[in-house]
């Protein structure tokens, strides 16, 4: 699928074929696209417990269970726990540096040497990031979310539904044994969608204008109905929803999945 | 348990939602209300009693009672192992609780039949 159709199709599906399992080459697929997602000092933020529903533990996936995850979690075959490794940067970051130094990634042009990450960037990393956990927390969210984005993406291309959803830290401590560094962030539901893959159509978005400013906050972004036109051909802007349908979707697949329908 | 059970104010809001999100005609409305009766009669308990068991006040507007949600979703569940008929109508019948319970703001969800 090109990328802006898999842009485009990107749902929060919330219905899948709880009897279809997802093939592991699948997920492994959805793993290698998160860990080759852009990352700060190219540190490992994102981490990742992967689960079969089928094989966990009845009292371990009760654990897991919010009332707002109840449906899901026991019609996704796969689910992935996405935690942010809070020493993700002050621990990787002069190794990993270094390395890029070496690779030609960082580089003088850019006023980067051995020297100036030993002796004046780790030791200000690791200042920063130790003192302020706030920073830390809202460094680490964002660069493990763009793990877990083209996590979803990913699993988009490979024609499975997917979407995030909340759960319960302690618990997920206890059931998972993670270190007490990583902190929890959203599980990934994956399977076939049991719903057609529009899931009643594209989510409203506001204007462009109005989320994205050009120049200073305040001059809203222009963008162009040409553009507009071109990513509606390419299937990155789609029919929004509802669709026409969506009504007798839902109480059909809820029918179907003897879920509340009405 | 004798009541008019369509005069219950929860009931009402449950049968005007019902209505209004899922676009369902009132002719089911006898059967919805029937079945909601007999788990109500089952537990001893009326439907604006349930509401309460699960939805406190607070300022701005209401919270979920953790321990009501969990305790009437249990009992949901067990209605649907002793009502009587197929595997399917049993969870029908849950079902029309549980949306009971869902149109008054008491998000609540059940695993899929399968």
């Amino acid at each position: 699928m090109e990328f802006k159709e898999v842009v485009g199709r990107r749902r929060s599906i919330r219905y899948f074929l709880p009897w279809k399992p997802v093939p592991r080459e699948k997920v492994q697929i959805i793993l290698e696209a998160a860990r080759l997602a852009s990352r700060a000092g190219n540190a490992d933020f994102a981490r990742a417990i992967v689960v079969e529903r089928d094989t966990i533990a009845k009292a371990d996936l009760q654990a897991l269970t919010l009332p707002v995850n109840a449906g899901m979690i026991e019609m996704a075959p796969v689910h992935i726990y996405w935690w942010g490794d809070l020493q993700a940067f002050t621990r990787d970051m002069p190794s990993r540096a270094t390395e890029q130094v070496n690779m030609g990634v960082l580089n003088i042009s850019h006023g980067w040497t051995h020297k100036f990450v030993k002796e004046v960037a780790y030791p200000q990393v690791v200042q920063v990031f130790s003192s302020d956990p706030v920073l830390n927390a809202k460094v680490t969210g964002c660069e493990s979310g763009l793990a877990i984005s083209q996590a979803l993406l990913a699993a988009v291309d490979e024609g499975l539904g997917t979407m995030l959803c909340t759960y319960p830290e302690e618990p997920a401590r206890k059931v998972f044994g993670v270190p007490d560094h990583w902190t929890a962030l959203w599980v990934q539901f994956v399977g076939y969608p049991a719903e057609g893959w529009e899931a009643g159509g594209q989510r409203p978005r506001p204007p462009l204008g109005s989320l994205f400013h050009e120049g200073r906050y305040g001059s809203p972004f222009r963008g162009s109905e040409e553009v507009v036109a071109q990513l509606r051909a390419q299937n990155m802007l789609q029919d929004p929803a509802p669709l026409p349908w969506r009504k007798e979707e839902v109480r059909a697949v809820s029918r179907m999945l003897g879920l509340p329908e009405e | 348990m004798s009541t008019n059970f369509n005069d219950s104010t929860t009931v009402q809001t449950w049968l005007n939602g019902v209505h209004e999100q899922s676009g369902v005609s009132p002719e089911a409305d006898v059967k919805r209300v029937q079945v909601l009766e007999e788990f109500c009669t089952r537990i001893g308990k009326r439907p604006d009693e349930i509401i309460d068991d699960c939805l406190r006040d607070v300022d701005g507007g209401k919270k979920i009672r953790v321990k009501g949600r969990r305790f009437y979703a249990d009992k949901i569940s067990e209605f649907e192992q002793q009502a009587e008929g197929t595997s399917g109508e049993r969870r029908q019948k849950a079902n029309y609780v549980r949306s009971f319970l869902i149109h008054n703001g008491v998000l609540i969800q059940t695993s899929p039949l399968f």
